[in-house]
């Protein structure tokens, strides 16, 4: 009788539990983390992962717009021809250069440097070598119109056209007197883009890296082109150049 | 005129480069023998010529165009063989 008054009592006092859930058969779930920009109120949450900042493309190549030099030169305003000899190319003027207007034609040569097709980047590249290694006094005068051109060239980040913008900024610099020194005031404008450039050399181990022998790696490119700025910049130009590439060491006081 | 139509004698290719290897390069580039053809045509007494090294600076070609060459050499060893030396 005990038993089953204390049976009874068992069952009423089961009546009273609360009714439990049912046990989840698999493993226990965790709250999914939640990816989230960093700096906002959603990255404060305990399950939050911070996603990193986005890429800032400073290596990336900027698309060419159709420059002046392609619209003069499909126009014939060029006195140019291009002749094929044995070497290759080369280009005949119609024209004596020492007769050409260099305020109008040495600008628009220079924003030929920005194509990247034949045959319009071969006529930039030799048009302004034969300027240059005929003009003399004809290019102090021309320089800051030249600036906007070479600032363009170099800011589509394209590897071609940096080395060949190098090399024709060392060309300008060595091919009259003070024209290094009238440059030194633009050196704000032309130098960031190096500053990014500037280790862009192959780490090849001790194998051979051909592209230095052809002049065709960047970082030896920009370094020699410093020197070279610094050469021909007169007092002010180291100064000036370490404030734009603080990385550089000088060719001369050491 | 004396020297209107000098005619070489004989021509031979060069063998090894020099300056004038470089100047006959130069000239023959433009269309022309060598020096003496260059002022027959054109009736010029003097070619420009770079003070620095001697070599030719600017030819002008038959038909009007200018050529214009580098203050160092040109010509390659390679094409040294190519270049005809007249003789007269």
């Amino acid at each position: 009788m005990v038993v089953e008054q204390q049976g009874a009592c068992a069952l009423k006092q089961a009546w009273h539990l609360p009714l439990q859930q049912p046990l989840p058969l698999g493993p226990a779930k965790k709250a999914k983390p939640q990816v989230s920009d960093g700096f906002t109120v959603k990255a404060m949450m305990k399950n939050s992962v911070v996603r990193g900042p986005p890429v800032a493309g400073a290596f990336k190549e900027r698309t060419t717009k159709p420059t002046a030099f392609r619209k003069f030169y499909e126009r014939g305003d060029f006195p140019i021809a291009l002749e094929h000899d044995t070497r290759g190319n080369k280009i005949a003027w119609k024209v004596e250069i020492e007769k050409l207007d260099y305020h109008h034609y040495l600008p628009l040569f220079f924003d030929g440097l920005c194509e990247m097709t034949f045959p319009y980047e071969f006529f930039a590249r030799q048009g302004i070598h034969d300027m240059l290694e005929h003009g003399g006094d004809k290019i102090l005068p021309v320089i800051p119109q030249l600036i906007i051109p070479i600032k363009n060239a170099l800011n589509l980040r394209n590897r071609q056209v940096i080395c060949i913008t190098l090399k024709v900024l060392q060309h300008l610099v060595m091919s009259a007197d003070s024209v290094g020194e009238a440059l030194v005031p633009y050196y704000r404008q032309i130098l960031p883009v190096l500053n990014i450039f500037k280790n862009m050399n192959v780490n090849s181990g001790d194998g051979i890296d051909y592209s230095q022998h052809k002049r065709e790696n960047i970082g030896d490119l920009i370094q020699e082109t410093l020197e070279v700025f610094e050469r021909y910049g007169g007092e002010d130009a180291y100064i000036n150049i370490k404030y734009m590439v603080p990385t550089y060491q000088s060719c001369i006081l050491n | 005129m004396a020297g209107a139509d000098i005619k070489p004698k004989c021509m031979e290719r060069a063998k090894k480069w020099s300056d004038e290897v470089e100047n006959l390069y130069r000239f023959q580039q433009a269309g022309y023998r060598d020096e003496i053809e260059y002022k027959q045509v054109k009736h010029v007494d003097m070619v420009d010529r770079w003070p620095e090294t001697g070599f030719v600076k600017k030819l002008q070609r038959r038909d009007n165009t200018f050529y214009y060459y580098n203050r160092q050499r040109e010509c390659d060893d390679k094409e040294v063989h190519k270049v005809k030396v007249y003789a007269y």
